[in-house]
């Protein structure tokens, strides 16, 4: 998909959320960093169930597919989501390997 | 100053780059006119002491040939060795970035070298730069109705269009190097200004005082055989400056910065590790005996880098490494450079293992300890290997095979001289670069990456 149409499946998403929500976006950010991309496909989906916005989550679905992220994780169950969303996946051989240096 | 050994110097010049000035009066002596009765007795023509014009028929063949290959090879350490070593280690937002930057270095050098780096490099002039005499691409076209062509005082048995070709090999992957110090965090232009300035600048300089005769370290008898100095300590002091004039990348210190594919760093070293014979064996100049010599210690040495880092990491952190033994066969290599054609196989393989030990160091405790973000370790394995290199260049040189007899004082003055310089002109250029057009990408483009950021482009 080229950087035009990403942006403009970011802007859709974006104008939606503002309407919807009341949620401020940055559009750019979201056609270029799929980990926010990753967050705003998250939220989207959750106001999506808890208010009744199909087309929201259509949107996220596309916004989904535009910045080719991976299908959504099945939630963790309650206690354990903090924990994982707390721990960034680690490098091979540890929490330290490849920090303040590669060798 | 041993006089004697200044004598021997005049007959078999230990510089690598002055070793092709004993071949020379071989080749001259070749298309000297035949003695007659009235010329019997004349005097053999005196050896060049700059750039000429010689009949084609002085040429030396094998030699010519052998040099062009050693330029190919050499080129493939930067295309791609360098770029696969690199970007194998960088994180995968990066990659195409860093392979981008390897190719412009290679790209500005090239066209820089033979407008104006090649003639103040390898010219002859004063102590500290060379003459004007090959500016704007002049003076290496042949003579074709003439049948007589060109060739460089330093090495007169092949065209010097080779010759310039060979060193233009080096000045590439000099420049290259830096990159490692600078990754993930420097603007497109304001590499390619920096690295235009640097080459012109520093490169060009310290290749003039080491490798071309009048230099005034090659006149106090340095010995640097392929570029120990020149080229690694040269590029590790440079590094430096460079990581800590950019400042740390985002996260340095505390996220891990997981390398994307080190099995393209190991594609790299094995390119440089070939390439690295062409490196060594080709600064002989000539398809002879010296060549036969770095080629056989260049490759020990790299067997006992290897092995040397392996060992320092076995003992300290339980494991060997991919990484470790990649970074210690480049360490061996390194410190080989300078040693190449005057050391004999046994203080070879020490060298190497010592490189190998002591670049471990360089680029954990060292590295720690300078607190500079070198994020490719340029200054912990080509600096600090450079550094070791030269000044066991000085404990192990042979006379027998280099000639002349090694000076350590002269040793680490000039790797003195050349880091200090190198580290003081780098950040000066750095600052002017700047000024001109800005050094260091936004926050954003950072956290990006700069494959999106800064060239629209992604692997997939």
């Amino acid at each position: 998909m080229l950087d035009s149409e990403r942006l403009a499946v970011a802007a859709h998403v974006h104008v939606l959320l503002r309407r919807k929500t009341g949620r401020v976006t940055d559009t750019e950010w979201m056609a270029c960093n799929a980990d926010y991309a990753r967050e705003v496909v998250r939220f989207c989906r959750l106001r999506a169930r808890q208010d009744t916005l199909p087309e929201l989550g259509e949107w996220a679905d596309r916004l989904e597919r535009a910045m080719q992220l991976a299908p959504a994780p099945t939630p963790a169950p309650p206690g354990l989501a903090a924990i994982s969303a707390a721990q960034p996946p680690q490098p091979p051989g540890g929490a330290e390997r490849y920090v303040g240096g590669i060798r | 100053m041993d006089m004697t050994g200044r004598q021997d110097f005049a007959r078999r010049p230990h510089s690598g780059r002055a070793a092709g000035l004993t071949m020379a009066l071989a080749g001259l002596a070749c298309w000297a006119p035949p003695a007659s009765a009235a010329g019997e007795g004349a005097a053999a023509s005196p050896p060049l002491t700059a750039p000429a014009m010689v009949p084609m028929g002085a040429l030396n063949g094998a030699d010519t040939g052998w040099l062009m290959v050693c330029t190919a090879l050499v080129l493939l350490m930067t295309l791609p060795g360098v770029a696969l070593f690199y970007a194998g280690m960088v994180r995968r937002k990066n990659v195409l970035n860093t392979l981008a930057s390897v190719l412009l270095v290679a790209c500005v050098v090239s066209v820089l070298w033979f407008a104006a780096g090649y003639s103040l490099a390898f010219t002859p002039g004063d102590g500290l730069l060379g003459g004007i005499t090959r500016l704007g691409f002049a003076g290496l076209d042949p003579d074709w109705a003439g049948q007589r062509v060109s060739v460089s005082h330093m090495a007169p048995n092949v065209p010097e269009a080779a010759f310039a070709m060979f060193q233009l090999s080096f000045a590439v992957i000099t420049a290259a190097l830096l990159v490692g110090a600078l990754v993930e965090r420097m603007r497109f232009t304001a590499l390619l200004v920096f690295i235009a300035l640097w080459t012109l600048a520093v490169y060009v300089p310290v290749a003039h005082w080491v490798w071309e005769p009048g230099g005034w370290l090659a006149r106090l008898g340095a010995l640097d055989f392929a570029g120990g100095t020149v080229v690694h300590v040269n590029a590790g002091a440079a590094g430096l400056a460079c990581a800590w004039y950019l400042g740390p990348r985002q996260g340095y210190g505390r996220v891990a910065f997981e390398p994307y594919n080190l099995g393209w760093t190991m594609l790299g070293a094995s390119l440089l590790l070939i390439g690295w014979f062409g490196f060594n064996a080709g600064s002989a100049l000539a398809a002879d005996s010296r060549a036969a010599l770095a080629l056989a210690v260049t490759h020990l040495a790299a067997a006992g880098g290897a092995l040397g880092w392996l060992s320092a990491e076995w003992l300290l952190r339980r494991r060997a490494s991919l990484l470790g033994l990649c970074s210690g066969l480049v360490a061996g290599l390194v410190a080989i450079t300078p040693a190449a054609g005057y050391v004999g196989l046994g203080p070879a393989l020490l060298i190497g293992l010592m490189a190998g030990a002591v670049c471990y160091w360089g680029a954990t405790g060292l590295k720690r300890a300078l607190g500079a973000d070198d994020a490719l370790d340029v200054f912990g394995v080509h600096g600090v290997g450079g550094i070791v290199g030269s000044l066991l260049t000085g404990v192990f040189a042979s006379r027998s095979i280099a000639g002349v007899q090694a000076q350590i004082g002269t040793q680490l003055l000039t790797v003195l001289a050349v880091a200090v310089f190198s580290f003081a002109a780098t950040g000066v250029l750095l600052w002017l670069t700047d000024r001109l057009v800005g050094l260091r990408v936004s926050d954003a483009s950072e956290q990006t990456g700069l494959d999106l950021s800064l060239h629209r482009e992604r692997l997939g």
